[in-house]
């Protein structure tokens, strides 16, 4: 006669890109010949598991019960990867054999990999997992004590163990205590290059603090060796460090990349791409739901290094999300969308032999050659550019003072400037606005642009210094030009100095 | 008669050079030894195989070069039918320099072309006898201020009646056409390739109004390519073309300089702009003035250069017409203000000095050279966020421009 299975029942949580979703793990143990068996759509990497849990209980002293074992997983009906299955798995196995007290009518959410020897290790996707799970009712939450930067980051309560011995103590001495995970983040803001290195440049090192002020796009065109790709770096130091919200978004995309040797930094993130990238790499995996550049772009820059050598169709792709400032990926019917809040920086040269901007007439491309090589970045891309600054290479005099004269931090009199700003505009827009990501158009009363400054500016609009897009894109660097001042109205001079930053006349 | 056999054979001369190794010197020796009479018997069979037969005296080379030709003249006959049908889709007449409106320039010079091929207004070739002709020429890449001394120049020589001459290419050549096309002297392009061929592409809109209102010459026949080895050649037609010759901008090795060698050598008088002696782009013009060339400071001086030039052309042409250039109109002198005072005004206490005055300071700092916003911040030690106003407001009422990320003065 056959005997009632034993069944337990636990929670986890799997990631498939960026979606997560909790699961339910039940383990069932029949009296039969040995077999174990996982259903529920599992890859391999699941299935596997069989052989690390059998190793990992007899080095922790339990046993594998004798019998017929399956675990089912649901939903049923959705694939799954990954080895955060591992642990639940244990412990319901632990729970159906009897090895373990499995207290009655508990919720037990656990996840985790494990090793032959029995310890739990993280794996990637924890910080988004967490964060799903963290506002569940569970009555245990169990997690490797190496996802706890992770767990600290998503604000997750719960216990750390560091192997599957440390289970006995939990439910069988009733040993468990929740507590808040701490992380330790390293601020290594005040290591990235300072701003004083674009000495002599006045224009790049206004047009950078403009654009880190007011999160506008920027683009910066010189002689090669004028320091066009310092300036990303540059850039990132002098934007404020991320806050706690946008920690958590960038870490966890950055964590579901690395795995667990993701750094927890509150540096904004600066994601370079090359001129051979893909539409798919900065849009990401629609089928895996892996995230692309832009998206982990969020919060930092989005760094394009030679500009005009990117095919055409990847700048005019870049053209939306830019807009949009959000990328959607299609999942079979349903709509993925990731925040891609990033600030392009875009570099290059201006013409074949770069030296265009240079003193005097050492470039000697002819007006054709210079109308093709500029004729790659498209006039509607173009107007999504907020702020151009054209560089040249630094003089010999000031290389000299960069290298010799003091050190002290010109980035962080420039961060202070920016924090403020952002201050201003947080309390202008609300939080997370600012001057070049505030959707709406219609801007005129909040930016408090006198009608005196909008007639000056359809004066420039008239000879043609901008065109429609573009003076509403000069008038919001106006505004945080005049944020930079601390001045309540935008005045005719910020929009004079904003037009200064305009593509037009600086290209062909 | 038998003209549109002359014109054959016309065509047939440019098939011969492009195509075969006969060369300017095998025809010279043909001449010479009055084995042939023209240079059109070489589309006569019969002359041809005359010479092979070493029924003259000449040298081994010439004779096999003319077997070469004998051999390869039904391949040269479909090539000239070709010529003469691209011309004539196209409206290209040819002029040998047989006929008898063949330029006067040109017939008094050697090394000028035998033919030459045209599509627009002939009559302006006969007027430059007359009113005499200018050759503008210079940079491809030119200053605001080169461009627009070309443009004072050509229009008012122009509306003298004095022909333009010049190369259709980029930059001064096109600044000249352009300046020039509607003026009662209007405007003479002369091509590197085919009359049909536009170069640059770019020139496609003057070249239609230069077909229209001017006139289009090159020594090369119809369909002809423009090639590199071409150019040359073509600078050396419009310095023989011309009375004298205008060079507005050149840089230190460039073809503006063949022009004004071609030109001395013919005995030309060479006018050259005056031009910033730091600015790169003009140290050839400026070498040509070193080594003794004339000042191009007003158009009067480039007058009398052409009006004795024509009055020599007058006396060995028997000719007693005498030209009128007009009364010139006089040029407003601008007022001086007291710069030197701000200069050290600015050095000294720039906190007393207005928007008004700076911009005095900005512009006099642009004469010298095209210059970017941040060497204007190091040269009148003003911070950017001031500059950029200063800069916008000036660019506003149009008296500084932005090109190539330089801010240079409009000269209005």
């Amino acid at each position: 006669m056959a005997s009632k299975p034993n069944v337990a029942t636990l929670y986890s949580c799997f990631t498939s890109g960026t979606d997560t979703t909790i699961s339910l793990i039940e383990v069932s143990i029949s009296p039969g010949i040995p077999t174990f068996s996982v259903i529920g759509l599992c890859d391999s990497s699941i299935r596997e598991s069989q052989g690390r849990l059998r190793s990992a209980f007899k080095s922790c002293g339990f046993d594998m019960p004798k019998g017929h074992i399956t675990v089912g997983i649901s939903p049923a009906y959705m694939k799954k990867a990954g080895s955060a299955f591992d642990l639940p798995m244990a412990l319901g196995i632990l729970f159906a054999s009897g090895q373990l007290y499995l207290p009655p009518e508990s919720r037990i959410y656990a996840e985790g990999e494990l090793t032959l020897g029995g310890e739990v290790k993280g794996t990637p996707g924890a910080c988004l997992r967490l964060k799903t799970v963290r506002d569940q009712t569970f009555d245990y939450r169990i997690v490797p004590a190496g996802e706890s930067g992770s767990a600290g980051i998503a604000g997750f309560r719960g216990m750390g163990i560091n192997s599957l011995s440390d289970l006995s103590r939990i439910f069988d001495e009733n040993n468990y205590v929740e507590s808040d995970f701490d992380y330790t983040g390293n601020s290594d803001i005040n290591q990235l290059l300072d701003i004083s290195m674009l000495k002599g440049q006045e224009k790049a090192k206004r047009a950078l603090l403009i654009s880190a002020a007011g999160f506008h796009n920027i683009l910066l065109m010189g002689s090669p060796g004028s320091g066009k790709t310092m300036a990303g770096k540059i850039l990132s130091g002098i934007l404020p460090p991320l806050n706690r919200k946008e920690l958590s978004d960038v870490y966890s995309l950055n964590e579901l990349i690395e795995g667990e040797s993701a750094k927890i930094s509150d540096v904004r993130p600066v994601r370079i791409i090359e001129p051979s990238v893909t539409v798919g790499k900065l849009l990401g995996n629609s089928l895996s739901l892996t995230p692309g550049e832009l998206a982990m772009a969020n919060h930092g820059i989005l760094f394009a290094d030679e500009l005009p050598l990117y095919k055409t169709e990847v700048l005019d792709f870049l053209r939306k999300p830019l807009e949009e400032r959000k990328v959607s990926l299609v999942k079979r019917g349903d709509l993925y969308s990731f925040d891609c809040n990033f600030i392009f920086l875009g570099t290059g040269n201006p013409c074949k032999c770069g030296l265009m901007y240079e003193k005097g007439c050492k470039c000697r491309c002819t007006e054709n050659q210079i109308r093709k090589y500029q004729s790659r970045i498209s006039g509607p891309f173009l107007e999504r550019i907020d702020i151009f600054s054209e560089m040249r290479s630094i003089s010999g005099n000031d290389m000299a003072s960069i290298y010799i004269g003091d050190s002290d931090s010109e980035s962080l009199e420039y961060r202070k400037m920016v924090e403020n700003c952002w201050h201003i505009q947080h309390e202008r827009y609300g939080a997370d606005l600012l001057n070049g990501t505030f959707p709406d158009e219609d801007i005129k009363d909040l930016m408090r642009i006198p009608d005196k400054v909008i007639m000056y500016a359809s004066e420039m609009a008239e000879k043609e210094f901008f065109s429609a897009r573009g003076f509403t894109r000069a008038l919001r660097v106006a505004r945080t030009i005049a944020d930079l001042n601390e001045a309540e109205d935008v005045s005719v001079d910020d929009i004079s100095e904003a037009s200064l930053f305009r593509v037009k006349g600086a290209l062909i | 008669m038998n003209d549109t056999n002359d014109r054959f054979k016309d065509f047939f001369y440019s098939a011969v050079r492009l195509n075969t190794e006969v060369n300017y010197k095998t025809i010279n020796e043909l001449i010479c030894s009055k084995a042939i009479s023209s240079y059109r018997e070489l589309a006569d069979m019969e002359q041809l195989t005359r010479i092979a037969d070493g029924s003259c005296e000449l040298s081994e080379e010439t004779v096999t070069r003319i077997k070469q030709l004998i051999d390869s003249y039904s391949k040269i006959e479909t090539i000239t039918h070709n010529y003469q049908k691209i011309a004539a889709d196209n409206g290209i007449e040819v002029v040998s320099c047989e006929d008898d409106n063949y330029p006067y320039n040109w017939k008094v010079q050697t090394g000028m072309p035998k033919v030459f091929y045209y599509s627009g207004n002939y009559s302006l070739l006969d007027k430059m006898v007359l009113k005499g002709s200018i050759a503008v020429v210079g940079s491809r890449n030119p200053s605001k201020y080169a461009l627009y001394a070309t443009e004072q120049f050509c229009r008012d020589l122009g509306n003298k009646g004095i022909t333009t001459v010049s190369g259709m290419a980029c930059g001064i050549d096109r600044q000249a056409h352009l300046a020039s096309v509607n003026t009662e002297g209007g405007t003479i392009a002369i091509l590197a390739g085919g009359v049909d061929n536009i170069y640059p592409s770019a020139n496609k809109d003057i070249y239609n109004t230069i077909r229209q209102k001017g006139l289009i010459i090159s020594e090369m026949p119809p369909g002809q390519q423009p090639l590199k080895q071409y150019f040359p050649s073509r600078n050396r037609l419009i310095a023989g073309l011309t009375d004298c010759t205008l060079i507005m901008e050149a840089g230190a090795c460039s073809g503006t300089l063949h022009t004004a060698s071609f030109a001395a050598n013919q005995g030309k008088e060479i006018f050259v702009l005056p031009n910033n002696i730091y600015y790169e782009n003009s140290f050839g013009g400026l070498k040509l003035l070193e080594d003794g060339c004339n000042v191009l400071v007003s158009k009067e001086s480039v007058i009398d250069s052409i009006s004795q030039a024509l009055m020599y052309k007058r006396m060995t042409m028997g000719n007693k017409e005498d030209v009128f250039y007009g009364e010139l109109p006089k040029n407003d002198e601008e007022d001086q203000v007291g710069i030197e005072v701000l200069r050290t005004l600015a050095k000294e206490k720039p906190d007393e000095l207005d928007d008004e005055k700076w911009k005095l300071l900005i512009k006099d700092a642009l004469t010298l050279k095209p210059l970017c916003a941040d060497e204007l911040c190091v040269a009148m030690s003003l911070p950017f966020y001031r500059m950029s106003k200063l800069l916008t407001d000036l660019e506003l009422n149009g008296t500084v421009c932005q090109e190539k990320g330089k801010y240079s003065l409009t000269f209005v």
